[in-house]
Formats: C-alpha cells, structure tokens, sequence
C-alpha cells in the first residue's frame, strides 16, 4: 500500500536508499520524464476542451492528493477538504486583489494561509477518532462555508470576487493553452514533494499512525503533533490546489464549495488508491472524466433506437447522474484497492508478457 | 416544484441534449444560451430559457440574420457561478460567440468584467441595478455597457410596488406608518433591490423592518411567517423566485399573517398561483409583457406559432416568463439585424443595434413586448411598471390552461407606475 514499489522476486537491495528510491529502474525513471514529456506537447495537440479537462485534472489531483495524506497515509478522516479548497481560493484571490500582491507569490501563500486554517481545524483530530472526527471535520466545511458568505472583506460575501489571471513580467498565463504549464509545473512540484515527504522521518511516522497509533506512540511518535500536521499538510495541498483553480476560472464564489465537493474528493482518493500517490492521480482523471464519458454517452443515446424503444426521453440526463453512482459502487465491489492497483496488475502483466502463467 | 412544469421541461432537456455539443458552422453566427433547468431558480428558468431557445429556433425557421442561421448553444449551469464562468471562456475562446442570453444576478454580475473586455453584449435575465449603468457614471457599480435586460430593474419594480403600497394603504384607511419588510435569501439576487426597496421606502413615510432571510429552494418557512407577524409588518416584499415563495405564501396562510405579499418578477406566475392555491390569492407583482398568455395582441399569432416549435404543435399554455424569454430574444435578434446591414454581427455592432430606436418594440411582437429604450449612458430599458394582483378562486387541482380559461387564476391589473427615470437612481 505504502509507496514502495512491488519489485518481484530476484531483486535484492543492499541498503536503505535503494528502498526508499522513488523509481526502481533506469527504464521506469526514463519513462516517467518523457509521459513528463510528453504531457507537456499536449497544448500543440490538444483542442481547449480536454485541455480544461486536463488542467482541472491538475488542480484537483492536487488537493486530492493532500486529502489521500491525511486519509491514505495518516488513516484519519475529511469531510470539509472542499472548504480547504475554497479558503485556498479565496486567500489568493485576496492577497492579490486587496494586498497586491502578484499572483506568482500570492497561490503559495495563499497555501500556507490554508494550512494554518487547516491546523486549527486539525486540533479536534488530537483528541477524536473515526466518526466523531468525521462530524468534527464536517464542521469545517460548514463553519467555512459560512465564513465565505460572510466575510464580505475576504471572499466579496456572496457575490464572490475576481481573481486576476496568473502573469509573470507582465505576460498573462489568461488562456487554457498558457495556463496548462502553471498547473503542470505546481502539480510536478506537489508530487514530487509528496513523494518525498513520504519517503522522510515525518512521512514514515504519518504511515505508522495509520498503522497502530498505540505501537506508534510507544515508538515515540508524538501523536498529537503528527495528527494534526496531517491536517495542515493536507490543507497546504488543498491551498494550493483551490489557488489554482481560482487564477484559472478567474472567479470564485462560496457556492462552489459545498459538501458535495469534499465527497467528490473522497471518492477521487478512494477509486484511485488509499494510500498511493500514483493512485491519486489516477482517481482523479477517472472522476474528471466520468461525468463527460457519460455525457458523451446519453447525449449520442438521445434521439437512438434505445432511447425510442425505453421512450427515457428526457430522463437520459438523470441516467447520467445515475449512471456515475452506480460505477462508483461497482468499482468499490470489484475493485476496491483502487485504480492503483489495477494499473500495477497491468504493468506486472506486460512486464512478463508473453509468459504469463 | 419543477414536477408541475414536466412538459416545459421535457422539450427544454430535448433541446438541451440535441444543442450540447453541436459546434457552431463558422458562416452562422453562434449565440450563446445560458439557463437553469436543474438549479434553485429552475422553476422559473425552464419556461424563460425554453421562451429563448423557441425563438430564437423560430428566428432561425424564418431565414435566420440577414440569411445567416443562428448557431445557438443552450447550456444548463444550474445556478452555480463557477459552471457559469467556465462555460463563458468557452463561448469567449476561440470562435467568438456575437451575444449570449444569460439568466441569473449572481452569474451576470460576476462576468460583468468579463463581458466588457471581451465586447460581448449579454441579454441577462437578472435585472439587477448594477447592470444598468453602461459608463459607471453613477460611481456605485462598475461599468457594464455590454450587459442589458428586458424588463424593470429589480430595484425599480420595488420602488413601483411601494408607490402602490402606499396608495394602497390610504385607499384601506390605515392609520399611522405602515410597515415594510424585504424578505428573500442571501444572495446577490434578492439582495440586489434591498438597499432601493428600503431607501425608498422610508422615503415613501414607511417603517422598516429589519430584513428576514429564505432560502432559495422550497422549505419550511413558519418562523419567518412568525417573525413577520410578531413584528407587525403590513407589506412584505418576497425577493426570491417562485418556488420558494410559494412556501412562504403557504406558511404564512397556515400561521394565519396578514400582510399584503409583493412578489419580486420572478416571484409569481401561474404555475406559482396554482401551486400555492389560496395563499397567493391577492398577492401583487410587476408583469413585465404587455399581455399574458391568453391575452390579445398583434404579436400573438407569431407568438403562438414560436411556442408550437417546442409542444409538437399543440397548443399549450405558457407562464409569464415564457413570454419573457421570448422578448429578450427578440430585442437582441433586432439588433443583430441592425448590426448585420452596419457592417456584421459583432460585439460593438450589435451593442449600437441596441441603441438605435427610442422605445421600441421588436418587430412582429407588437403588444407582447412593452417598447424599451437603451441608451449608451442608461441601460435602463423600461420605467413603466405594469402591477398585477393574482386572484385565486377557488380549487386549483386542475391544469393551469383549464384554470386561467374558466377565471379561478386571474391575473388583474392593479397599475401602471411610470418612474421618472432620475440620475441619481441609475446603477442601484
């Protein structure tokens, strides 16, 4: 589950680093710069829809993958990451308008704003476990959302605010083709700092926790203090993720920050993987893409002989929503490590390919 | 509340499912349609934008703009700003669209930014003050010389209901001040008119209340009928739309309040009269066309034709908001026009289009539409408010054609309020 890879039998390693390495080969390490690579071209190839898809892919893979700290790594619980998210939005969008201060620095500082907010709200998690700490969290998301409605000097109250696009020296990142290489470059740093955190003393100590807190304590990890880092971590991504988006859509507005999004965000975390990095981004392009999937597929349904014969009419559209509930279920039954695990299946069977027994 | 209007939004979703997608051909000129079939205001949004999406279509039957069609996108947003923006940099990226038909306050204002860059004239359905003031002359709003409206600002039709209001309370006898309440969501839409509703209220020698809050969607408003009561209010202004305020109206029968309900354009309708029954028996509204449904007029032949388009040739009744849509699509269809024979259907040219007559009705909805003016330092189009008293008489089980026909919903004129179009009042 953890982030080191399942090489099979006949590789031994003689010391400390070669475990912990993030790439196992020369070959793996290769492949993933040049899917770098080629991710970067897209803009060349791409037209402005699955670009939007792909940069909202980016910026929500990175709030997903603060959220799978806390619940893949930590084994703690979130019901309010989609108010993180917002408070990271809005933070950015407030530095900016009302502080001046340009938006290269203001999406990262707008992410350590976040984390203070989420270690204050990470402090309950030092004292409560499983349910109780979800409805703990679930205040979060209802104590912030209440805030953006509110606060109308911070978020603009319920009328949102403006948020300038992302410009260094003068030159705007305001299209889909420019702003791409801004969720790129912060979605490569955030997982490559991810990856690495996990691989450290903290990251370690954060798995242990998940794994028996009591063992964890008696090895003189101080509990309160991971727990609630957990929490911080988490809200640092989430930050992050909502700057993002904010800079992107160049608005933001409370409503967008409900419960329902902070499910969304378990669910990306959970189809993709628990506890896996990869895993992460993998739920969130399957729930990035699922809605369309399924609005290419009632929409091309609409009018056909099948649409005629069950005369769905104008429930195709409700089939749509039902539809993407009801994959998610099947996917929590038939495979429920996640989109993480299929995808090292898939590998381990090419690998032997075709000697596969 | 959305269940009652199911034929409306059958054709709306058809629509919907057969426009998404369809990429504009580069010689038609791509229009851009945003409506809320599936959010809080759907009750009212699905007759508006199937009254848009029906004429443009009928537009598009009879030759289209100066021969080209009209490639029109309709998109539900469900009310969600975020799904709103997103959708505006996809008509604004690439292949321009020439205007969009826009719907709520919060979505309109929010792009108003967006909209003045990029030259894009946008038909809201929010008729919000702020977007009426082309030159930010006014000092309270931004400029927005590229958004319009069809209809009273919000805060004009409160300022008519209290003028009325207060004619109203000498005509009953009342004695001393009588007291006002705004009551609505918070959010930019019911907001919208609260300062102007009360400024003019104190004006007009009322007492205010302090604002009580509903939300958007349907629910269980007995405490704010309480409130109301306790507070002794004589005149309650209900911001929202009217699947909300049919709850309020019927809580506040069951709580036994007497006040005298002024629904906001958005607040009443047919549909709203039937669902409520009784309780929205006397309730006064601005009505923004010359006639309803079944009223008459030269324009309603082609009226009537526009609506056969989405009921397969039946001949269906359609709610005040319908006729509506159908004006705002009209109006912006004439400028395109105009623009059309002054050098193209662009952003600018069809902004001029809308400029270029003094209270005028679109052609071939003569009587439907009231005549409008626009000018490039006031975008308020209409200052005369028509108020409507809906009359509910009796069981309203049966279908709202069968209702308005035999008399048990009626819509009765109360008055015309001609508002002087003052300065001072533009932008809020």
């Amino acid at each position: 589950m953890a982030t080191h890879s399942l090489i099979p039998a006949g590789e031994y390693k003689t010391s400390y680093a070669a475990d912990t390495t993030i790439f196992p080969t020369v070959t793996s390490r290769n492949a993933a710069i040049l899917a770098l690579i080629l991710v970067a071209c897209a803009p060349l190839v791409f037209d402005r829809y699955i670009l939007s898809l792909m940069i909202q892919i980016g910026y929500l893979s990175i709030a997903a993958l603060g959220l799978n700290i806390l619940v893949g790594f930590t084994g703690q619980i979130s019901i309010g990451h989609a108010a993180f998210f917002g408070f990271g939005a809005f933070s950015s969008a407030w530095l900016n308008n009302v502080h001046g201060i340009p938006v290269f620095f203001a999406i990262p500082l707008a992410g350590l704003m976040t984390t203070a907010a989420g270690l204050i709200f990470g402090l309950p998690a030092a004292r409560l476990k499983g349910l109780y700490l979800a409805i703990a969290t679930l205040a979060a998301q209802y104590i912030l959302q209440d805030f953006f409605a509110r606060a109308s000097w911070f978020s603009g109250g319920v009328a949102g605010t403006v948020a300038y696009p992302f410009s260094i020296f003068g030159y705007a990142f305001d299209t889909d083709a420019r702003y791409f290489y801004v969720v790129l470059s912060y979605m490569v740093l955030c997982f490559v700092l991810a990856t690495n955190l996990m691989r450290s003393r903290d990251g370690r100590a954060l798995v242990a926790v998940r794994d028996h807190y009591l063992s964890a304590e008696m090895m003189g990890i101080n509990l309160t203090k991971y727990r609630t880092l957990s929490f911080g971590i988490s809200a640092f991504f989430a930050g992050i993720g909502g700057a993002l988006y904010a800079h992107y859509l160049q608005f933001v507005s409370v409503e967008g920050f409900t419960i329902l999004f902070s499910i969304q965000f378990l669910g990306m975390i959970i189809i993709g993987g628990l506890g896996s990095i990869m895993g992460t981004i993998l739920g969130t392009i399957f729930m990035v893409l699922l809605p369309e999937a399924m609005e290419w597929l009632t929409s091309s349904l609409a009018g056909g002989a099948i649409d005629r014969a069950l005369s769905l009419k104008n429930n195709i559209s409700y089939l749509r929503e039902m539809a993407i509930g009801a994959v998610i279920v099947l996917f929590l039954m038939f495979e429920p490590d996640g989109l993480a695990h299929r995808w090292k299946q898939i590998k381990a069977y090419w690998k032997l390919y075709p000697f596969a027994h | 509340m959305t269940r009652l209007r199911i034929t409306g939004m059958t054709a709306a979703l058809a629509l919907a499912g057969a426009l998404a997608g369809g990429a504009a051909l580069a010689q038609d000129i791509a229009v851009g349609h945003l409506a809320d079939q599936s959010g809080p205001t759907s009750d009212v949004g699905v007759p508006y934008g199937q009254g848009v999406a029906d004429a443009l279509a009928y537009i598009n039957s009879k030759g289209g703009i100066a021969g080209k069609k009209l490639a029109v996108e309709t998109v539900d947003y469900g009310y969600q700003v975020p799904r709103a923006v997103a959708q505006y940099k996809k008509w604004s990226e690439g292949t321009k669209v020439a205007a969009i038909q826009g719907w709520g306050t919060a979505d309109t204002e929010a792009m108003i930014g967006f909209v003045t860059k990029d030259q894009i004239p946008y038909l809201s359905a929010s008729y919000s003050a702020a977007l009426t003031d082309p030159g930010g002359k006014s000092g309270r709003t931004k400029a927005a010389p590229y958004n319009f409206f069809y209809g009273p600002s919000y805060s004009d039709a409160v300022r008519a209901l209290l003028i009325w209001a207060a004619e109203d309370w000498k005509a009953k006898g009342g004695t001393g001040k009588p007291k006002f309440v705004h009551m609505g969501a918070n959010h930019p839409y019911p907001n919208s008119p609260k300062e102007a509703g009360e400024a003019m209220a104190k004006e007009l020698g009322f007492d205010i209340i302090p604002p009580v809050q509903f939300a958007m969607t349907p629910g269980d408003y007995t405490s704010q009928c309480l409130t109301i009561k306790d507070a002794g209010a004589n005149y309650a202004y209900l911001a929202n739309t009217a699947g909300s305020n049919i709850s309020v109206l019927k809580a506040c029968k069951t709580a036994g309040v007497n006040v005298q309900f002024m629904g906001n354009v958005w607040g009443m309708d047919e549909n709203a009269a039937k669902a409520a029954g009784d309780a929205a028996n006397g309730v006064v509204f601005p009505m923004r066309t010359g006639i309803a449904w079944n009223g008459e007029a030269p324009g309603k032949a082609t009226l009537a034709a526009i609506s056969k388009l989405s009921s397969g040739g039946a001949d269906v009744y359609r709610p005040v908001h319908y006729l509506t849509g159908v004006c705002s699509a009209y109006y912006m269809a004439e400028a395109m026009d105009w623009a059309a024979k002054n050098g193209g259907v662009t952003g600018p040219n069809v902004q001029q289009g809308m400029y270029q007559k003094k209270d005028w009705v679109p052609a071939g909805m003569e009587g439907v539409c009231l005549p409008s003016s626009w000018s490039a330092e006031d975008h308020r189009g209409l200052m005369s408010v028509n108020i409507y008293r809906m009359n509910v008489g009796g069981a309203t089980e049966a279908p709202v054609a069968d209702l308005v026909k035999n008399g048990t919903i009626k819509l009765e004129k109360v008055k015309t309020v001609e508002l002087e179009r003052k300065a001072d009042r533009l932008g809020w």
